[in-house]
C-alpha cells in the first residue's frame, strides 16, 4: 500500500513535473528546439503549480507522503524556484542540448519536492537521489574542459559517498523503530511513536550513531562545515546555472530531511543534536565567511557564501532542537519557520546572483572573476542593480528580504535565550552573537562586489552580451521578489509559520498510546514470516 | 489640544514629507533621459516640497505639544500594521516627539543645503546622485519618526546604503576604501545593536506575553517591568556597541574623518549633519530610556570616553593639513559634547546635549558645506595652499566665519547656550554626586571638558586665520591655468547664498532665543531622566544604609573598650 490512491493524489504536482520531464527528454532526441522546450517546462511548472494550489493541507493523514505546513511552504518555493531555473538557463544551454538540459533540472527540483513531502525514510532517500543524479548530468553534459570534469567527478564521487552515509544512518533509525513510516496516524506507528516507546531497552543506546550518521549525510547536501570542502570547487568549475542549482535545491531536500529525521523522529537525542547542530553552524557560519574574504573567483566566493548562510539555516534547527529538547507547549520556538523563511530569501537571492552573473558575462563568457564585474553598473545598469539587490540582501540589509531572514532566526534565537535558563541560554546568546559578527564579516565580500560594479570602470571592451533575455527575466524576477518579500515579508513570514505549527503539532504529541511497542522483526524472521 | 481634523492634517503632512523623497527618487529614475537640469531642478523641488511639509509638521508640533496631558507623548501619528502573524505586532509607526522633532526638522533644512551645494560639483551620472541623496533623506526622515523598534533599525540600516554609494562613487581618491570601511564599521556595530534590541523585545514578552515592537509601550511596560540589572548591562553594551560607533565615540571613531574627508560635500554635510545624531538619539531613546539600571553603572565609563574624544579630536585636528579632516576631527570633538551633556544624567544638561545635537548639524554642515565650495574653486583642500582668501571670496569667508563661531560658541550665537546648558548639567552633576570620589571625578571631566572649548576655539580660529586672512595666496590651478594670469574665481553666486542662508537664520536664531527650542526636549528628556534619578536615588539609600551598618559596627567596639 505504498502508493494509494491518496499518495497519488498528494503527489500529483510530482507527477506531473516528472511525466512532463520524460516526454522533453524522449521529445528532445527528435526534435531539438531550445524555446519549445523551454516553454513546455515552463507550462508543467504552471500545471504543477495549480495541481499544488488544489491539494488540501493533510494535517491527520499520515501516509508516505505528507502534505503538512513544511511541506507545502517548501513545494511552493521549489516551484517558483523551477520557473526560476527555466528562465536562468535558456542562454546557458547550447541548441543540442537544451531538452536534456531542462529535463535533468525538472527532475532535480521534483526531487527536492519529494523530499520536502516525503513521511518514510525510503522515499526521503529517494528523492535526495533523484536531485543527486540529474545534477551528475548537468555538471558533465556539454563541457569539455578540465574544470568541469573535475567538477563533475569531485561531485559525484562524494555525493555517491555522503548518500552511503545518510543510508547507514537511516539504516539505523529503521533498526530503532522497525518501520520507516516518519510521523504515524492511529492505524500505523510511525519511528517518532516507536522510539518514544523504546524506554530503556538497549537498542536506544544506538541511536547517537543514527544521529551523526543521518546528519553527516545531510551535512553534505547542506554544505555544511565540515562537509563543506566540494562546493567552491564544484561551483568554480561549472555554469552559474548549476552552481544555483547545487546551492539551492540540495539545501531545501537536507533542511527538509533534518527537520523529519533528526527533529521529528529522534526525539531522544534532542539534547544531543542541538548541541551538534550549534557546533556545525558555528563553524559553518565563521569558516564560510571568512574563506569567502580571499576569494577572486566570484562563483567560489558565492560558495563559500553559501556555505555561510547553510550555517545560518542551522541557527534555526538548533533553536527548533534545543527547544524539543526543553519541551513545554511551543517547543519550536519559531526555529522552524526562521529556517525555512532563510531558506527562502537566500534562495532567491543566490539564485538570482548566479543569473545575474550569467546576464551580466561578456563576449558570450559569463562573468566568472570579481574584476570581470568592473563598471557594469553602468554597461548594464538593470543586471547590476539586480545584483547589488541581492548582495545587500545576503548581507541582512533592510529594507530587503535578507534582514527579514536574519530578523526571523536572531528573533527565534533570543526568545529561546530569554526563556531558558543556564548553558542553553547562554550557547544560544553565543550563537546569536557570532551570528550577527558573521554577518558583519560577510558584508565586507558581498559591498566588494557591489563596489567594483559600481566603484570602477571596466578594464577593455565592456560589450553587453547579446542576448541577456532567460538570465536577465530570472534575475529580475528575484531581485522583485527580493524587495517585495523586503517591503511586505507577511506573506511569506504567514507560511512558514504554518509549517512551523505542523512541526510543533507532531511534537507535542506524545506517543500514541494506542501503539504497543512493536518487536522488530529480524530479517530472517521477516523472510519466514512471508 | 488640536482639533482631530487637525491632527489628522498632521499625520497626513508627515507622512507625505517621509514619502516624497522616496517617490521623488523614483521620479528621477523616471526622467533621468531628460538631461542634467530636469534631474537637478526636481531634487531641488522635491527637497523644498519635503521641507514644507516637514516645516508644517514642526510648526504644529510646537503650538500643539505644550497642550498635551502627557508631554512626551507623539504627535501626527500614523499606525498602521506592517508585519504581523498573530504573534508579532510589527507597524508602520511614525510620529514626532520632542527627542526627535528638531532633528527631524534639520533634516529636511540639511537636504536642501546638500542639493544647492551639489548643484555644480557633481558631473557625473546625475540622476543616481539625486536619486541617493533622496533615498538618504528618506531614510534621515524616517530615523527621527520611527516609534516601532523595527522600523527604527530598518531605516537606520537604511541609510547605509545610499551613504555607501555617495562615498564610493563621487569620492575623493580613497573612496572605494572610506566607502567600504564606513560601512563595515557601522554595520558591526548597528547588528549587535540589534540583538539588543531584540533582547529588550523578548525579554519584555517573556514577562507581559505581548511581542510588543511599540517604542513608547516598551518603555512604559520596562518602566512597569524592569529588567534585572545583570541583563540590562549586556543589553546596554549591545546597543553601545552600535551607538558608539555611530556618534562616535572615542575609540571607535576611526572611521568618521576617513569617510568625511573622501564623501562629496553632500555626503559630508549630511553625514556631519544628521547621521551621527542617530547614535546620540539612540542613545537617549534607547539605552538611557529602556535601561536606567544599566546607564548608571555605565556613566563614568561613557563619560571619561566622551572627555577623551573632546580633547583627543580638539588636539588632533590642531595638527591637521586638510580642511575637511580638521573638521571631521572637530566633529569627534564636538560630539563629546552631546554625550557628555547626557549623561550628565540631568534635565539641564540632557537638554544641552540634545540642542547641541542640533546646533552641531548647523554649524557643522555648514562649515562642510563651506569648504566644499572653496575646494569647487581650487581643488584643493590643504590649508597651507590658501591664505588671504577673504579678499578674493568675501561672502564666502563671512559664511565660514558664522559657522566658526557658531562652532566655537560664541555668545549671541548657537554653539552658546548649548554648551554652556552641557557644562552646567556637568557641574550640578558633579554637587548631586553622593560619594566624594564621585564627585571630584565628575569636576574633574568637567573642567577637563571645558580646557575642549579653548582647543577648539584655538584649532578653529587657526584655520580660518590661515585660509582667509593675511597676504593673499591663492593654490594653482593647473588644468585651467593659461598664461600666467591666476584665473578669476567667482564669488559664492546666489544659489549657493541661497544654500547657506537658511543655516545661519537658525544659527542666530537659537543663539538669540533658545527658548523657542529647548522646551521640545525638555518635555522629553524629563521622562528619561526620571528614570536615571530613580536608580541613583535607589543606589544612595543603599549606600548609606551599608554606611550606617559599617559605623555602628566600630562605635559599638568603641563604646565597649571604654567601658
Amino acid at each position: 500500500m505504498f502508493a494509494n490512491a491518496d499518495t497519488i493524489r498528494l503527489l500529483f504536482p510530482e507527477l506531473v513535473l516528472v511525466l512532463a520531464a520524460t516526454a522533453i527528454f524522449v521529445g528532445g532526441t527528435f526534435y531539438r528546439n531550445r524555446a519549445v522546450w523551454h516553454l513546455s517546462a515552463l507550462a508543467a511548472f504552471v500545471v504543477a503549480g495549480l495541481a499544488l494550489a488544489l491539494t488540501p493541507l493533510s494535517k491527520d493523514l499520515y501516509g508516505p507522503v505528507t502534505h503538512d505546513g513544511l511541506s507545502e511552504a517548501l513545494r511552493w518555493l521549489l516551484l517558483i524556484t523551477g520557473v526560476f531555473f527555466t528562465a536562468a538557463s535558456w542562454q546557458s544551454s547550447s541548441r543540442e542540448l537544451a531538452p536534456e538540459q531542462i529535463g535533468s533540472i525538472m527532475l532535480a527540483v521534483v526531487g527536492a519536492m519529494l523530499a520536502a513531502a516525503a513521511n518514510d525514510l525510503v522515499l526521503l532517500f529517494l528523492g535526495l537521489e533523484l536531485i543527486s543524479i540529474p545534477t551528475y548530468m548537468l555538471l558533465f553534459v556539454g563541457r569539455r574542459d578540465r574544470d568541469s570534469a573535475e567538477a563533475a567527478a569531485k561531485y559525484f564521487f562524494l555525493s555517491i559517498a555522503s548518500s552511503a552515509v545518510l543510508l547507514y544512518g537511516l539504516s539505523f533509525v529503521y533498526g530503532l523503530a522497525g518501520t520507516t513510516r516518519l510521523v504515524g496516524d492511529a492505524p500505523t506507528m510511525g519511528i517518532r511513536d516507536a522510539i518514544l516507546l523504546l524506554g530503556d531497552d538497549p537498542r536506544a543506546a544506538l541511536s547517537p550513531f543514527a544521529l551523526l550518521l543521518v546528519l553527516a549525510g545531510l551535512g553534505f547536501k547542506l554544505a555544511a562545515v565540515p562537509f563543506h570542502f566540494y562546493a567552491p570547487d564544484v561551483y568554480q568549475g561549472t555554469t552559474s546555472t548549476n552552481a544555483a542549482l547545487l546551492a539551492t535545491l540540495p539545501k531545501f531536500a537536507a533542511a527538509a530531511g533534518i527537520v523529519r529525521v533528526v527533529l521529528e523522529c529522534l526525539p531522544i537525542e534532542a539534547g544531543h543534536a542541538w548541541q551538534v547542530l550549534l557546533v556545525l553552524s558555528i563553524l559553518s557560519m565563521t569558516i564560510g565567511n571568512v574563506c569567502a574574504l580571499w576569494q577572486t573567483n566570484l562563483r567560489r566566493l558565492l560558495a563559500y557564501s553559501s556555505i555561510a548562510h547553510s550555517g545560518y539555516m542551522l541557527i534555526g534547527l538548533t533553536v527548533a532542537q534545543a527547544g524539543a529538547a526543553m519541551g513545554g507547549v511551543d517547543p519550536t520556538y519559531g526555529g522552524v519557520s526562521a529556517l525555512v523563511f532563510y531558506l527562502a530569501v537566500y534562495t532567491f537571492a543566490s539564485l538570482g546572483s548566479f543569473a545575474a552573473l550569467s546576464a551580466m558575462g561578456t563576449g558570450g563568457r559569463e562573468a566568472t572573476s570579481v574584476d570581470d564585474l568592473a563598471g557594469t553598473g553602468r554597461t548594464q545598469p538593470l543586471a547590476a542593480a539586480a545584483m547589488a539587490v541581492f548582495m545587500f540582501s545576503l548581507a541582512g540589509i533592510p529594507p530587503l528580504a535578507g534582514f527579514w531572514g536574519k530578523f526571523t532566526l536572531l528573533s527565534s534565537a533570543i526568545n529561546l535565550a530569554t526563556s531558558a535558563e543556564g548553558a542553553t541560554s547562554h550557547w544560544l546568546i553565543a550563537l546569536s552573537v557570532i551570528g550577527v559578527l558573521n554577518a558583519a564579516v560577510a558584508a565586507a565580500y558581498y559591498l566588494r562586489v557591489v563596489g567594483v560594479m559600481y566603484f570602477q570602470s571596466g578594464v577593455g571592451p565592456n560589450r553587453a552580451r547579446t542576448q541577456p533575455g532567460g538570465a536577465l527575466a530570472a534575475t529580475l524576477g528575484c531581485a522583485a521578489l527580493v524587495i517585495a518579500i523586503g517591503i511586505v515579508p507577511t506573506y511569506l513570514l504567514r507560511v512558514t509559520v504554518e509549517a512551523d505549527d505542523g512541526v510543533r503539532e507532531v511534537l507535542i504529541q506524545g506517543p500514541a498510546t494506542a501503539h504497543r511497542p512493536v518487536e522488530t522483526p529480524t530479517l530472517a524472521a521477516r523472510i519466514n514470516r512471508d | 489640544m488640536p482639533a482631530p481634523l487637525e491632527r489628522m492634517t498632521d499625520s497626513l503632512l508627515l507622512l507625505i514629507a517621509l514619502l516624497l523623497p522616496l517617490a521623488g527618487a523614483a521620479l528621477l529614475w523616471i526622467i533621468a533621459p531628460a538631461g542634467r537640469d530636469a534631474v537637478r531642478y526636481t531634487a531641488l523641488g522635491v527637497t523644498l516640497l519635503t521641507l514644507i511639509a516637514a516645516g508644517a509638521v514642526v510648526y504644529d508640533y510646537t503650538q500643539a505639544a505644550p497642550l498635551l496631558e502627557n508631554p512626551a507623548e507623539a504627535l501626527a501619528v500614523t499606525d498602521v500594521p506592517w508585519l504581523t502573524d498573530g504573534l508579532l505586532e510589527i507597524h508602520f509607526n511614525i510620529g514626532v516627539d520632542g527627542l526627535g522633532v528638531w532633528m527631524f526638522g534639520l533634516s529636511a533644512l540639511l537636504f536642501v543645503t546638500a542639493v544647492l551645494v551639489s548643484w555644480e560639483a557633481i558631473k557625473d551620472r546625475e540622476p543616481l546622485f539625486y536619486a541617493m541623496l533622496l533615498l538618504l533623506e528618506f531614510g534621515c526622515l524616517g530615523v527621527f519618526t520611527a516609534r516601532d523598534l523595527i522600523l527604527f533599525y530598518v531605516f537606520f540600516e537604511f541609510t547605509l546604503i545610499p551613504l555607501f554609494f555617495l562615498i564610493g562613487i563621487w569620492g575623493s581618491e580613497a573612496r572605494r576604501y572610506a566607502a567600504i570601511k564606513f560601512f563595515l564599521f557601522t554595520l558591526a556595530g548597528s547588528l549587535l545593536t540589534f540583538l539588543g534590541l531584540l533582547a529588550i523585545v523578548l525579554w519584555d514578552y517573556q514577562r507581559s506575553g505581548s511581542l510588543n515592537f511599540s517604542i513608547p509601550e516598551l518603555t512604559a511596560s520596562l518602566a512597569d517591568r524592569p529588567m534585572p540589572a545583570d541583563m540590562q548591562l549586556w543589553v546596554f553594551l549591545a546597543l553601545f556597541a552600535g551607538f558608539a560607533i555611530k556618534v562616535p565615540l572615542f575609540p571607535v571613531h576611526t572611521w568618521l574623518p576617513l569617510a568625511h574627508v573622501q564623501a562629496p560635500t553632500a555626503g559630508s554635510v549630511i553625514l556631519a549633519g544628521i547621521l551621527l545624531k542617530i547614535g546620540v538619539y539612540g542613545f537617549v531613546r534607547f539605552s538611557m530610556a529602556l535601561l536606567p539600571d544599566a546607564t548608571v553603572t555605565c556613566t563614568p565609563w561613557i563619560l571619561w570616553l566622551s572627555v577623551a574624544g573632546i580633547i583627543y579630536g580638539a588636539l588632533v585636528a590642531l595638527a591637521q593639513a586638510d580642511i575637511k579632516r580638521l573638521i571631521a576631527y572637530s566633529s569627534v570633538s564636538h560630539l563629546g559634547y552631546c554625550m557628555l551633556g547626557l549623561f550628565s544624567l540631568n534635565v539641564l544638561g540632557a537638554n544641552g546635549g540634545l540642542l547641541q545635537m542640533v546646533n552641531h548639524g548647523l554649524s557643522t554642515g555648514g562649515l562642510f558645506a563651506c569648504v566644499g565650495l572653496l575646494y569647487e574653486r581650487y581643488h584643493t583642500r590643504e590649508i597651507k595652499q590658501y591664505g588671504g582668501i577673504a579678499r578674493r571670496l568675501p561672502i564666502l569667508a563671512f559664511f565660514m566665519l558664522v559657522f566658526t563661531f557658531s562652532s566655537i560658541g560664541l555668545p549671541g550665537l548657537n554653539g552658546f547656550p548649548g554648551e554652556f546648558m552641557v557644562l552646567q548639567g556637568m557641574f550640578q552633576r558633579a554637587w548631586q554626586d553622593f560619594t566624594q570620589l564621585n564627585q571630584s571625578m565628575t569636576l574633574i571631566i568637567a573642567v577637563m571638558a571645558m580646557s575642549g572649548v579653548v582647543l577648539g576655539a584655538w584649532y578653529m580660529l587657526q584655520l580660518v586665520q590661515k585660509v582667509f586672512f593675511g597676504p593673499l595666496k591663492e593654490p594653482e590651478l593647473h588644468d585651467e591655468a593659461d598664461g600666467d594670469a591666476h584665473p578669476v574665481v567667482p564669488d559664492l553666486c546666489l544659489r549657493e547664498i541661497l544654500a547657506l542662508a537658511p543655516l545661519v537664520a537658525f544659527i542666530l536664531w537659537i543663539g538669540l532665543r533658545p527658548n523657542d527650542f529647548v522646551p521640545a526636549f525638555d518635555r522629553s528628556v524629563r521622562p528619561v531622566v526620571a528614570g536615571t534619578d530613580a536608580v541613583l536615588f535607589q543606589r544612595a539609600m543603599a549606600r548609606q544604609a551599608a554606611l550606617q551598618a559599617t559605623e555602628s559596627t566600630p562605635t559599638q567596639e568603641k563604646i565597649a573598650r571604654v567601658r
